[in-house]
């Protein structure tokens, strides 16, 4: 194993720790949402039919973006617990020190889609889906843009305050907006219009698409996804580099 | 080993570092000594590579910080410790960022421990650590890799004196070893059990150097005498004269004789009123 690879590992390793022995927050945007997924579910089936796959993939949806605030509250943590100047001197390149930062915290966002769509299955009646691959393939570009969001999350906020207010307002808006509680077919024309400006809009579907066995629906969403991801992990990577607590070298 | 030349940092309209230079060489001690906001923790976020100077230059062993981070080890002056992380967790993460594996690990963790006293608690997580235990363990990581230059910002504050003793010993082993070190303090004495040279930090710049002979040396001591209700104190750069001579002119009993050499604390008092 290389010398970086080694150090990569080595931070993931105890990043993962660190994200495993303070789970509480994890397990309430799964439990939430199973318990949300049984009463909204025949609610959905008199409005639209078939229930099983909106009231599955939209708490999913709904409580991904809730989710950001894990994201936000493990780079805050290294703020608060000043651990993030230490890691800096050691001879960990700065690829590594975000790498190691962001899998374990992605890879918790991948096990939250993961429990929440077998539980959809086994308890709601969501039909098994056709391409798990493909399905695999749409969590993983949820999974990267909920982490690059709450990451820009988390270097524009001050505190943990500040970030759960934040993360509260973003996950609400986003996820109504983008069709998570309401199918956007039901909305008034002015909520129409504006959905696809939300990132939990595109989320949905591609979610959706993935659930369905839809690779036209993967398709057509994960560019957004992408973009989106990609905007807002510049922005976060810049302030980690600029500024994001008193030193000015990541 | 660590050649700091006419550093300057600003922080908005605080001048943190004004012209700041200092020299360690291999295996010395520099006790960096000065009031809060004389620039000593500005310098070592510097020479860690963990703040850009606005001017100046730091080369450790002639390579900019960020070049050579791995031969530095550094403890800083707040608590940076994963609190949900035990000891040993702390050591091996450090060790392993550091390039050290397995039985070299493991080694290395052992021995630190028991040099540093950490042995009891290895496995307690940092959160539930009493503070001396967790300066203790601060240490242990800037220490785990055997970095050539030793960068400890009042590594002691607030310490009891089992913790203070652990960690002069182990710093001044290190020392022995070849690992240049600043040590940054505002206990005084602590640099006399180091046997650390001194660097006095006023204003953002370094405004004395030398051993602690020849800084001394430059500072009168005290002579005291008391007796028949009187107290007598003479400022003196020979106290056996100025005794001899305070003697000499009483005409009332002695009951007791004070000779006091001046101590770094004065020293420290002078250099600092000199440049406020």
């Amino acid at each position: 194993m290389t010398e970086s690879l080694f150090r990569t590992s080595a931070l993931i390793r105890y990043n993962a720790l660190l994200r495993l022995r303070d789970p509480a927050q994890m397990v309430s945007f799964m439990v939430i949402p199973m318990i949300l997924m049984v009463l909204f579910r025949p609610l959905y089936a008199r409005a639209i039919g078939a229930g099983q796959v909106q009231a599955v993939t939209g708490q999913l949806v709904m409580f991904s973006i809730f989710a950001m605030a894990i994201v936000g509250y493990a780079l805050l943590l290294e703020r608060e617990w000043r651990t993030w100047d230490r890691l800096r001197v050691s001879r960990a390149a700065r690829a590594e020190l975000v790498v190691g930062k962001a899998v374990p915290v992605f890879l918790m966002l991948l096990l939250q889609q993961f429990v929440l769509i077998i539980y959809g299955i086994l308890v709601i009646g969501l039909p098994v889906p056709r391409l798990p691959g493909l399905l695999l393939l749409a969590m993983s570009i949820w999974g990267f843009t909920l982490l690059a969001m709450g990451s820009m999350m988390a270097t524009l906020m001050r505190s943990w305050g500040d970030m759960i207010i934040a993360a509260d307002l973003v996950a609400i808006t986003f996820s109504s907006i983008g069709g998570t509680l309401l199918p956007v077919s039901l909305m008034p024309g002015w909520a129409r219009a504006i959905a696809p400006f939300s990132p939990g809009y595109w989320g949905l579907s591609i979610i959706r698409a993935g659930v369905q066995g839809h690779p036209a629906g993967v398709l057509r969403a994960a560019p957004v996804c992408l973009a989106i991801g990609i905007v807002t992990g510049a922005i976060a990577t810049y302030r980690l580099a600029h500024g994001w607590g008193r030193g000015h070298l990541l | 080993m660590l050649q700091a030349t006419d550093l300057t940092k600003r922080y908005d309209d605080i001048r943190a570092l004004d012209g700041f230079s200092l020299e360690v060489a291999d295996g010395e001690i520099v006790g960096l000594v000065g009031h809060n906001g004389a620039g000593k923790t500005t310098f070592v976020e510097v020479a860690s590579g963990l703040v850009r100077p606005d001017g100046g230059t730091v080369l450790i062993d002639g390579l900019p910080p960020a070049e050579v981070r791995g031969q530095i080890g550094i403890s800083p002056q707040h608590m940076a410790l994963y609190k949900s992380l035990t000891v040993r967790e702390h050591l091996e993460l450090y060790g392993a960022l550091a390039g050290l594996r397995r039985a070299a690990l493991r080694s290395a963790v052992d021995e630190l421990a028991q040099a540093l006293r950490l042995t009891g608690f290895l496995n307690r997580q940092t959160g539930l650590l009493s503070g001396g235990q967790q300066r203790r363990t601060q240490a242990a990581t800037a220490l785990i890799h055997r970095p050539s230059l030793l960068l400890m910002d009042e590594p002691t504050a607030g310490a009891d004196p089992e913790t203070r003793q652990a960690l002069l010993d182990v710093v001044k082993q290190r020392a022995a070893e070849g690992t240049a070190v600043v040590y940054t303090t505002h206990y005084l004495n602590e640099l006399s059990d180091l046997r650390a040279t001194i660097a006095v930090a006023a204003h953002g710049r370094v405004i004395a150097r030398g051993s602690a002979t020849e800084l001394l040396n430059e500072l009168p001591g005290e002579v005291r005498v008391t007796g028949g209700g009187e107290d007598v104190r003479v400022s003196t750069t020979n106290s056996t004269a100025t005794l001899l001579e305070v003697l000499r002119e009483r005409q009332q009993p002695v009951d007791l004789v004070e000779l006091r050499d001046p101590t770094l604390d004065d020293l420290y008092r002078s250099l600092a009123a000199s440049h406020d």
